[in-house]
């Protein structure tokens, strides 16, 4: 068995009198790319920001590398540098060209000299095929552009492992390929990934494991072809149902 | 008699506003950007002492600051003695925390998303606000310093009352020497305007030109 990556034990989170995530147990090895599945509101993009170290949990454990987060004193942004995390919102820094969006986590927290974050920054954006972008803005980039440029931000880090918050959900059809293209080839590099995601080709050619959410629980977890084909609870099938009837 | 001479004369106080409105600006600047940023993070409870300089600053008149400044406290501040610098620093201190309301709005203009990818970097909050959040504030904030501009340029005649050379200040020794009362004040409005109005009117436009460049709202 390969290396735990990040894991979770009996991780809740309330906001005021909501419980959104009810006891989640979670773990990623490196190299595996897992998918979480689920109905809209069933706590996937608050789990994610959690395990990204982006809020706080309300109780439970998070191990990053074997290491208690919150429980050892760490400290937290070097931690976060390691563990990219690509939005579903647009979230570059709009007064930066994408060159100045990847460089910068290198420049500012990897204190990187500049020629050197620069020539990490365009590795990256030739990993996801923007070199020619690499002067624009993100206002002068597509929407599946500027998501590209988002995965090569987390990249150019080195992180350990990327958390991707429904990357193509507002995107159109054709920018949808685009991205999913890039994901699959950095799953095949043997990038850790956690995904959020309901481009079910994406899940059955690469993850490793298929997670479904449902109400703050993962309640069913098995790899692709079976979870897909078979599952088990009747929210499952009932989520898949629909979701590949398109009702 | 109004003459050609006489509006060469009135000339003469158009440095003495500019400088006062332009270092009172800068200090307003570097009064509000820091004041913007305790009001946002309260380090060691200071988040009181910004509103309390905010609601002074707003409920005194400035032409009441400066006299205050220049006739009430010369014996104990030096710098008050001069009256250019009593006028300076009262505009500034004022500018210092509308530009900190300015500064404000623009910071939260700029959105927690934009704050959440920073810090999914590993920046911590000085970082983000260095490098991802303050860049854009300040694009956000370009109109508003131009009202700003444009607002302590024209109270910067409040000088005239401490007896600073400026342009209202020789506008009124030329409506004395010449006993013409229309044209000194009449000149001095349009030098006014053509004072405000550009660099106004230059802040707007370059605020909108760098707010569609960078899509920014
Ligand atoms: N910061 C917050 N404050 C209060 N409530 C929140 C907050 N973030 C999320 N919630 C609530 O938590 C629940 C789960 O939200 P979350 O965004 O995690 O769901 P999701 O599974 O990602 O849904 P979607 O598929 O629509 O993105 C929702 O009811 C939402 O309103
Ligand atoms: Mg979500």
């Amino acid at each position: 068995m390969g290396e735990v990556i990040l894991a979770c034990e009996g991780l809740k989170k309330r906001y005021g009198d909501l419980w959104v995530l009810k006891g989640i147990d979670f773990e990623i090895e490196r190299g595996q790319t897992k998918v979480i599945i689920g109905p809209s509101g069933s706590g996937k993009s608050t789990f994610l920001r959690l395990m990204g170290l982006l809020e706080p949990p309300t109780e439970g454990k998070i191990y990053f590398e074997g290491k208690d987060v919150y429980g050892s004193g760490l400290d937290l942004n070097m931690l976060r540098a390691k563990i990219g995390f690509v939005f579903q919102e647009p979230s570059l820094f709009r007064h930066l060209t994408a060159l100045g969006n990847v460089k910068l986590g290198p420049k500012v927290v990897l204190k990187m000299k500049d020629e050197e974050a620069e020539r990490k920054a365009m590795d990256a954006l030739k990993t996801v095929k923007l070199e020619e972008w690499a002067h624009h803005y993100p206002a002068q980039l597509s929407g599946g552009q500027q998501q590209r440029v988002g995965i090569a931000r987390a990249l150019a880090m080195d992180p350990d492992i990327i958390l991707f918050d429904e990357p193509t959900a507002s995107l159109d059809i054709e920018l949808t390929w685009e991205v999913i293209d890039v994901m699959k080839d950095l799953a095949r590099r043997g990038v850790t990934m956690l995904v959020v995601t309901h481009e079910l080709g994406f899940a059955k050619e690469v993850a490793d494991e298929i997670l479904f959410m449902d109400d703050g629980r993962i309640i069913e977890s098995g790899p692709p072809e079976e979870l897909l084909k078979n599952p088990k609870t009747p929210r499952a099938r009932e989520f898949l149902r629909r979701l590949i009837g398109g009702v | 008699m109004f003459t050609f001479e006489n509006f060469l004369f009135l000339l003469q106080g158009v440095p003495n506003t500019l400088a006062i409105s332009f270092l009172s600006f800068a200090l307003g600047f570097a009064l509000g950007i820091p004041t913007a940023l305790v009001k946002q993070f309260s380090p060691f409870g200071l988040g009181h002492v910004a509103d309390a300089y905010i609601s002074v600053m707003r409920g005194i008149p400035v032409l009441v600051i400066m006299l205050l400044f220049h006739f009430g406290m010369a014996g104990i501040i030096p710098v008050f003695k001069s009256a250019f610098l009593s006028a300076t620093f009262a505009l500034g201190l004022r500018s210092g925390a509308f530009q900190s309301q300015i500064f404000r709005g623009a910071i939260n203009s700029v959105g927690r998303q934009q704050m959440m990818a920073a810090t999914s970097l590993g920046m911590n909050r000085w970082q983000a606000f260095r490098h991802v959040i303050l860049p854009q504030a300040f694009i956000v904030a370009l109109p508003g310093l131009g009202s700003e501009i444009a607002l302590l340029i024209k109270d910067s005649s409040y000088a005239f009352v401490l007896g600073v050379l400026e342009l209202t200040k020789y506008s009124d020794i030329v409506r004395k020497a010449t006993r013409s009362f229309l044209y000194p004040y009449l000149i001095a409005a349009i030098l006014y305007i053509m004072i405000t109005f550009p660099v106004a009117n230059y802040l707007d436009r370059l605020g909108s030109r760098l707010k569609t460049k960078y899509g920014l709202r």
